[in-house]
């Protein structure tokens, strides 16, 4: 029964699946590494041999506390939920409980119905048994006793129901939950009266039931003030262990962040710059910790969006206010979009002044997006054609999707319009659209790297955006094919 | 004429700053009359003072524990010696759903950021003065979002509560894009005055509407 199992034991816990009765011999079978049926069987011998099976299941029901939620990370569970062990020694035995595992939360009815019947049965006989051989039991002592266990059994395991339903986070004590509990509840009293009129009437016991009943409300006004001083220090107790939890967490965040941050900035208080983007990359910080959604950002649209705005944002310390609304899964022509977005709000955020303001919406025909600065302006028919931030890296790879985009002058500023329909253009227009984009992405840090240091003029050995050239004139692409511009 | 405003912050540093760039935005324009750090004072201040506009703090200690919308609710009916009711301008930085649609539930007529520029600021107290609304960028997609303007829902009546007009939708798309009201008057060839009535019946369609977004918003701040 016992193995040396290279992994430590899992704990003695009373799983919620696979169980017949309360899950008792199954969490066993489990802790000790055995077969289930054999730890089943052990039990049902003792138990009708001498009891003592009974006592040690009733028991070990009470004291064992039911495996946490499917959501907590037990590293039990798995192991459970294939009905297998841990140890290979019982892998044989593991794989008959296998078969009986999956369908066992659905025929949980049926074994506590056929235990029921078998217990009924075997006490019948063994009733008759001793009654024949000269015993005398006195029914009316055993059948009360018998609805008591009964009615017993029912309340208790409605204990476990609403455990577990707590942990579901749905609240347990709920019809048919409350029935069971009454009727449970009644059967008890049942049997308790029963037992004790036995067979007289019920006149004759009255004083005793009205004596019995007032020392219990006696005993029951004392104990009230104990229980409720006792369950609200309890209570206060958990509260502030979470208090202290949480506490410890912020402590610990704040620490991280907030504390490092400033003192990056009292280092550094000389370079003005320097301390507008730390204070701005810090804040941005804290705020997705307080209000932040945990939406990973390689998965929905609306996250990617606004890490690329937060990205560009904090390559060039220039503050952008993102807006997103509505939000579906990220897919080819949102990567692209959003590619062309960043693309868009570095130059925003480098060619334009501020106030810079990027709108998503993602509708259910389509995803547009508009970024807008409040600079000079540009045209974008007198932007020279090997300035590819603009023509290649947003208009381009737009296209190429199957999506526009759209370059207007506002009055002060300029505003890039975006729009790319839901409609998947198919693996091929994507295929082929491989190749430049990544040609593209490569080209970005070249850029962000060398004007990030400086705010306006780009270093590279490149005409300045003002001198003619039009769009007209095109010079050997660097971008191997590269789609046409629009 | 000036506008008598009440300043409603815990941040002594926060009122200070504010202050100063206010009266150096627009000098002339603001008269500051009170100043409060908590929802208690804050009543008291403005039902003593009764200002045309209360620049609000959205997250504020005292009350029941729900700040600015306290604030509004200890202050209703309330109104100036020329007989308007007393206007709030909510300004936090809290970027939280629940946070802006409770203050707006409760009645203020605007919601900015405190990184709002005090040029800017000078011309939302202006507006919310006047008794008009002030969307940001942020609150206007708020908007669209709890309306479900992004999933296509368009009222067809512009009288229906629980959702927008198409022109509505176009105003606060606009506005969510970064556009001053009178660009966005420009841009929809309106005037400035049709859009502020565009955003006053958005507002009050927000206050008003039944929409179970609004309300699950609200309820997250135990508001109903």
């Amino acid at each position: 029964m016992s193995t040396a199992p290279e992994h430590p034991r899992p704990p003695l816990v009373r799983p919620t699946d696979g169980r017949v009765l309360a899950g008792v011999c199954r969490g066993i079978a489990t802790h000790l590494g055995a077969d289930v049926k054999v730890v089943r069987i052990v039990f049902v011998i003792l138990g009708v041999v001498s009891g003592a099976g009974i006592i040690a299941y009733l028991f070990l029901w009470a004291l064992t506390p039911v495996e946490e939620a499917p959501s907590v990370i037990d590293p039990a569970r798995p192991v459970q939920e294939q009905g297998g062990h841990p140890s290979p020694g019982a892998a044989a035995g593991g794989g008959g409980s296998a078969t009986a595992a999956p369908g066992a939360s659905s025929a949980i009815p049926r074994g506590a119905i056929l235990l029921a019947i078998g217990t009924l049965t075997t006490l019948a006989g063994g009733i008759a048994l001793l009654q024949s051989s000269g015993w005398n039991v006195r029914a009316g002592v055993l059948l009360p006793v018998l609805l008591i266990a009964i009615g017993a059994v029912l309340a208790w395991a409605q204990l476990d129901t609403t455990q577990r339903a707590r942990w579901a986070g749905v609240d347990g004590w709920r019809g048919l939950g409350l029935a069971r509990l009454g009727f449970g509840l009644g059967v008890v009293i049942l049997g308790l009266l029963a037992l004790a009129t036995r067979g007289q009437s019920v006149n004759e016991i009255w004083d005793v039931a009205l004596a019995t009943l007032s020392i219990l409300v006696g005993a029951a006004l004392i104990c009230a003030p104990f229980a409720v001083r006792l369950w609200a220090d309890f209570r206060r107790e958990q509260d502030a262990r979470v208090r202290e939890t949480e506490r410890a967490d912020i402590a610990a965040h704040l620490h991280d962040g907030v504390l490092q941050t400033l003192a990056l900035i009292q280092r550094g208080a000389d370079d003005p710059a320097y301390v507008t983007q730390l204070a701005r990359k810090q804040e941005r910080e804290l705020r997705g910790w307080l209000y932040g959604s945990q939406e990973d950002p390689s998965q929905t649209l609306a996250a990617a969006a606004t890490a690329a705005a937060v990205e560009v944002e904090e390559l060039h310390g220039v503050p952008i206010e993102v807006v997103v609304t509505g939000d579906r899964p990220l897919d080819d022509g949102g990567r692209a979009l959003v590619r062309a977005l960043r693309e868009a709000l570095a130059n925003a955020v480098r060619h334009g002044s501020p106030p810079v303001s990027a709108y998503v919406e993602i509708g259910p025909a389509a995803v547009e997006a508009f970024v807008r600065d409040h600079g000079c302006g540009f045209d974008p028919d007198t932007v020279p054609s090997d300035r590819l931030g603009v023509r290649e890296s947003i208009l381009g790879r737009m296209t190429r999707h199957g999506g526009t985009a759209e370059v207007r002058r506002r009055d002060p500023g300029t505003e890039v319009i975006l729009c790319m329909p839901h409609t998947d253009t198919g693996g091929d227009a994507h295929q082929d659209a491989g190749a430049p984009d990544r040609a593209g992405d490569q080209r970005i840090p070249v850029e962000t790297t060398v004007t990030g240091s400086q705010e306006t003029a780009p270093t590279e050995p490149r005409p300045e955006p003002d001198l003619e050239v039009s769009i007209e004139t095109r010079e050997p692409d660097p971008v191997p094919r590269g789609g046409t511009p629009r | 004429m000036t506008v008598r405003v009440v300043l409603v912050d815990d941040h002594h540093m926060f009122r200070t700053g504010v202050r100063t760039e206010l009266l150096e935005a627009a000098p002339g324009f603001i008269d500051f009359v009170g100043e409060a750090a908590n929802v208690e004072d804050a009543v008291s201040v403005i039902r003593r003072e009764e200002p045309d506009v209360v620049l609000l703090d959205v997250h504020l200690p005292g009350g029941t524990g729900h700040g600015g919308v306290d604030v509004i609710h200890g202050c209703l009916g309330v109104e100036t010696a020329a007989g308007a009711p007393v206007r709030f301008l909510a300004l936090s930085v809290s970027d939280a759903a629940e946070d802006v649609i409770a203050v707006i539930r409760a009645g203020a007529r605007g919601y900015v950021t405190k990184t709002i520029s005090a040029t800017d600021l000078a011309s939302a107290i202006r507006r919310v003065a006047d008794g008009d609304a002030v969307f940001s960028p942020r609150l206007a997609g708020f908007v669209l979002d709890a309306f479900g303007v992004a999933a296509g829902e368009i009222a067809e009546v512009d009288e229906e509560l629980d959702r927008l007009s198409a022109r509505e939708r176009e105003v606060m798309r606009l506005i969510a894009r970064g556009y001053q009201y009178k660009e966005v008057a420009k841009e929809l060839f309106i005037s400035v005055k049709t859009v502020e009535t565009h955003v006053s019946s958005v507002l009050r369609k927000l206050q008003l509407s039944s929409r179970h977004e609004l309300t699950a918003w609200a309820m997250g701040r135990r508001l109903i």
